[in-house]
């Protein structure tokens, strides 16, 4: 995303007559406004601050520098990894961790190619009904999956899937932003390229895989950083479907660990900051890819 | 179309046909997966819950349930408690829903401005989105702590300590709070990107008429960034309707009640009282309200694509 000159001139005058000037803010203004946007962007990162630091510090130091307000808030006197090696090695957040790579590793895989072939179906085929399948299918993919949360669990009870990993995966994969993300880009690639690869004797599947796909990069890191984080932070769905710890996922590890010992604060932040870093580091990495899941913008 | 076409038009067609009739076979092919996905994880588990909210049975299931038709649903809305749930819901959404896009859009408007350094003030309101929001709530529980730093500062600045979760006027606001830490960041992001579509000649020509800043904000920005602020809106509506994880980790639902949110109260008749079907007709009117948004929103969305 890269910072676009400014569209809107407070300037709080009337504007100079002359065309060199004009372009020319006051300088008083301009401070005002980065001022307000250092304010403002500290605010919001500070409580993120404090988890940092506070995972990296001794939990009786965390509660000791709360109150009253001093620069001990976020300034330690001692920095220690203590919080992040009981978090791995005591508290069975280190499985959790794994079950949850696993969980959306495996749910990124299946839910990139079911929702592609339903998107090249919807893309590229002419049948009767096609509109109104894609409306049905994205419709009910949208509707908040924790809605449907608690009967689905039930259902998943009952056919023996609660504690396994398919259960876990199974609710991921569909993701009807994903499925409409891909049929739009899908449709941006030219018919003439699907006619030549059918010449050259490919087969449907081989077009979509080895043509639409490999064409498709910004589209499939979107659906998949949809699909990933989804499940990367599902809370509801594996506190409903596991009982079994072993089995557990990261978010509900964590919030297990705070309500057992609802004190040690430098554990719970140093498992904040894991679980932070996870989605943090893949999302900087494809940042420039982000500004193209703004639907809501499609003025382009 | 460098076509080496020696067949007759007859035989052309009749390839058309068969081609089309493929054509048919993989779509059934490559939508199956999806369609029984569909099928399984959202009609089944629907149509399940409307079920089983005809039915009455007591908790542990000893005895077979029996059909009661609405009467789930009668029980419910003629409990005050569900009742003052459902408004508290709906207040709780008219509150938050305005409050974050207002807010999300004054920051979207002061990140494109030409200010120093403006990609890394945005970034630091965005980092929040990336904190999972178990982490968040644990954070914020500890912050929000009669003890905790928010008090000290309120106490540095001259202020009483206030009670927080802990007090019945308060906590749904910090839940508000907690949750527009988190969302405001996300859908400012969005409305970037849509002030970043508005053509800069639209602006030049404001200028030309002497427009002052909030003449401008209001004749060609918000006209201008309809769309995208409709959509962001729905969306979050969308999403704080189902919210849970800070109610179930902070509040559960107290003190007294006034943080009890329909999706929280279905999760705990559910599972804390032992109510299926009880539980099960408050999923039901949950997903009505939801699919109502969500068609709204698919509206919205099905208007990008149209040619203007």
């Amino acid at each position: 995303m890269t910072v676009t000159p400014a569209k809107l001139a407070p300037t709080g005058r009337p504007p100079a007559p002359a065309a060199p000037v004009r372009k020319k803010r006051t300088p008083i203004s301009r401070v005002i406004l980065t001022a307000v946007a250092v304010v403002l962007g500290m605010a919001f990162v500070l409580p993120a601050l404090w988890i940092l630091i506070g995972s990296f510090r001794p939990t009786l130091e965390i509660l000791t520098t709360m109150s009253p307000l001093s620069w001990h808030l976020i300034i330690p006197s001692e920095w220690t990894l203590d919080n992040y090696v009981r978090l791995l090695l005591d508290s069975g957040f280190a499985r959790a961790l794994l079950n949850s790579f696993i969980v959306c590793i495996a749910s990124v895989l299946f839910g990139l190619i079911m929702s592609s072939m339903a998107a090249y179906a919807l893309a590229v085929f002419q049948f009767p009904g096609r509109n109104l399948i894609f409306a049905i299918i994205v419709i009910s993919f949208m509707v908040p999956f924790e809605a449907i949360a608690i009967p689905l669990a039930q259902q998943f009870t009952d056919w023996g899937l609660g504690n396994s990993l398919i259960g876990l995966i199974l609710p991921g994969i569909g993701n009807g932003l994903a499925i409409f993300n891909l049929r739009q880009y899908f449709l941006g690639i030219p018919d003439s390229y699907r006619e030549a690869a059918m010449l050259d004797g490919a087969s449907e599947p081989r077009i979509l895989f080895s043509l639409y796909m490999r064409l498709s990069g910004p589209a499939l890191t979107n659906s998949a950083l949809l699909i990933f984080i989804g499940q990367w932070t599902a809370f509801l769905w594996p506190l409903l479907i596991v009982s079994d710890n072993r089995q557990q996922l990261a978010p509900v590890a964590l919030a297990g660990t705070f309500g057992e010992h609802a004190a040690d604060y430098g554990q719970n932040f140093a498992g904040t900051i894991v679980l932070t870093l996870v989605p943090a580091i893949s999302m900087f990495v494809l940042q420039r890819f982000f500004g193209r899941l703004s639907i809501g913008s499609g003025e382009k | 179309m460098a076509l080496p076409v020696t067949t007759k038009p007859a035989a052309a067609n009749r390839r058309r046909r068969a081609g089309r009739r493929q054509e048919m076979l993989w779509a059934v092919v490559f939508l199956a997966p999806a369609v029984v996905a569909l099928a399984v994880l959202r009609v089944v588990p629907t149509v399940g819950a409307i079920v089983d909210s005809l039915y009455k049975a007591f908790p542990g299931g000893i005895i077979e349930a029996t059909f009661t038709g609405l009467g789930n649903y009668r029980s419910l809305f003629s409990d005050p408690a569900f009742v003052d749930t459902i408004l508290r819901t709906l207040v709780f959404n008219v509150i938050i829903n305005p409050l974050q896009i207002a807010i999300a859009l004054m920051l979207a408007v002061l990140f494109i401005q030409k200010i120093p350094l403006a990609g890394v003030w945005r970034t630091l309101v965005f980092v929040p989105v990336t904190v999972p929001i178990v982490g968040s709530a644990i954070a914020w529980g500890a912050a929000l702590n009669p003890n905790g730093p928010v008090n000290a500062l309120i106490s540095a600045v001259g202020g009483d300590p206030q009670p927080f979760l802990t007090s019945p006027s308060q906590a749904l606001a910090c839940i508000i709070v907690l949750a527009s830490w988190i969302g405001i960041g996300y859908w400012m992001m969005f409305l970037i990107s849509g002030l970043q579509a508005i053509p800069e000649e639209l602006y030049d020509a404001a200028k030309v008429d002497r427009a002052g800043p909030i003449r401008t904000f209001f004749s060609i920005t918000i006209p201008m960034l309809k769309r995208p602020l409709l959509f962001v809106l729905v969306a979050d509506t969308v999403a704080n309707f189902v919210l849970f994880v800070p109610v179930q980790l902070l509040t559960q639902g107290g003190p007294q009640a006034s943080t009890t949110l329909l999706m929280f109260d279905a999760y705990r008749t559910t599972y804390g009282y032992g109510s299926r079907n009880l539980g099960a007709a408050e999923v039901v009117i949950l997903t009505a309200i939801m699919i109502f948004f969500v068609l709204l929103q698919f509206r919205l969305l099905r208007e990008e694509k149209t040619p203007r």
